[in-house]
């Protein structure tokens, strides 16, 4: 009887524990992905399509590409590999919106920047992901998935967070699937890039 | 003994609890795609063209209702997205993205349909793990890919080219982009051509 009973109980601790339910992915996957490595140096992609004058300026690029990445003026960059066709993108859009929107209200918006990269999408495609969740950072496309082969194949959403060094960026953390927390996301932004 | 023996078991169980819990599960659509290899770009011969008439069709849909040309008539200008097959990787990463464009077809005064040769379980099952698709999602399994016969886009293998097609309100094709399988079509061109058909007065 003992016996049973302790069964039953590992039988409940087994089901309680945490994660054994199936938990759908919050994330497109991509195969064969290879994330680039925190403490590497990010490559120069080149960032294709057109901002906004506004954007423009606060990224201190010019309105029309392609422009080296290296060029973007800020301390820290957030880079997100985005696709208008990944799900989870669209689901995670008004979370990275608050987040640009908390990165405004903290004071970090010269020294914190957000840029967005479509994997696979064309400009069009890029400004109906722009249009459909009123982004407020700059978004470049990617039509041909160059941009993506170079930075890991990850999957999407992937976050890369880049502080900028005298030979360029440098990885310094990286996310991949929705951010839950745009406060948590920042503060571990603000920790690892040591603001 | 006796006593100790289901503290072991106890004990083993919990051990292995941590292990069995992180064990990988997939879930969702992302979890469950069926991998692919390249294929031919393309493996069939189109057998309209634009500027032809628009064969005519009747297919179930995963909500119920069938879809119909006759439906669209005089009414809309049709889109139709024929994809490969549910649960392969750039078809479950098509129709998602088509998901939030609905403003710019109902601005060209357009309907979207989807369409697979897949059976209408098969659909209902995938299509429930995008999410909510604004437009119907007709099978084209029986006769086994009867319309994408008449359009000349089922592959040797039984499933249909990555194909988009734009009928205007007279039924008449308007522009086809038979994809390369192996890629999603860029949805400028189709924008582009939706806004001129919708042009037109």
């Amino acid at each position: 009887m003992k016996a049973f009973t302790l069964g039953i109980l590992a039988a409940l601790i087994l089901l309680a524990a945490p994660g054994s339910h199936a938990l759908a992915a919050e994330a497109s996957e991509a195969p064969g992905a290879k994330p680039l490595a925190v403490g590497t140096a990010f490559p120069d992609v080149p960032l294709i399509g057109p901002v906004s004058p506004e954007l423009a300026d606060s990224l201190g690029i010019p309105q029309n590409g392609p422009t080296p990445m290296a060029k973007v003026k800020a301390e820290v960059l957030i880079v997100e590999i985005f696709s208008m066709y990944c799900p989870f993108c669209q689901r995670d859009a008004p979370t990275v919106n608050e987040l640009a929107a908390l990165i405004d209200k903290r004071g970090l918006a010269d020294r914190v920047k957000i840029i967005g990269i479509g994997a696979g999408n064309s400009d069009t495609e890029v400004d109906i992901f722009r249009k459909k969740f009123k982004v407020p950072f700059a978004l470049f496309s990617d039509a041909t998935f160059a941009v993506h082969s170079a930075v890991g194949q990850v999957g999407t959403p992937y976050y890369y967070v880049l502080k900028k060094t005298p030979q360029g960026f440098t990885i310094v953390a990286a996310h991949l699937g929705l951010i839950h927390s745009p406060a948590d996301f920042l503060a571990d932004v603000v920790a690892k890039a040591g603001l | 003994m006796r006593r100790i023996a289901p503290l072991l078991t106890l004990a083993a169980l919990l051990w292995i609890a941590p292990a069995l819990a992180a064990a990988p599960i997939p879930g969702g659509l992302a979890g469950n795609i069926y991998p692919v290899p390249t294929l031919p770009p393309t493996d069939s011969q189109l057998a309209v063209a634009v500027g032809s008439p628009m064969p005519d069709f009747d297919l179930p849909t995963v909500a119920g209702p069938r879809v119909k040309l006759s439906d669209y008539i005089g009414k809309k200008n049709l889109v139709i997205s024929f994809v490969p097959a549910a649960w392969t990787p750039v078809c479950s990463g098509q129709w998602p993205g088509y998901n939030i464009a609905r403003d710019i077809f109902e601005d060209n005064d357009a309907a979207l349909i989807g369409i697979t040769v897949d059976n209408i379980p098969t659909l209902y099952a995938w299509t429930r793990q995008m999410g909510d698709l604004w437009f119907p999602v007709a099978s084209d399994f029986w006769p086994h890919g009867g319309l994408a016969q008449k359009l000349g886009i089922l592959r040797s293998d039984g499933v249909s080219e990555r194909a988009l097609f734009l009928v205007d309100k007279k039924g008449v094709i308007r522009f086809i982009d038979v994809h390369d399988i192996n890629a999603r079509p860029d949805l400028g061109p189709l924008l582009e051509a939706m806004a001129k058909v919708h042009a037109e007065k």
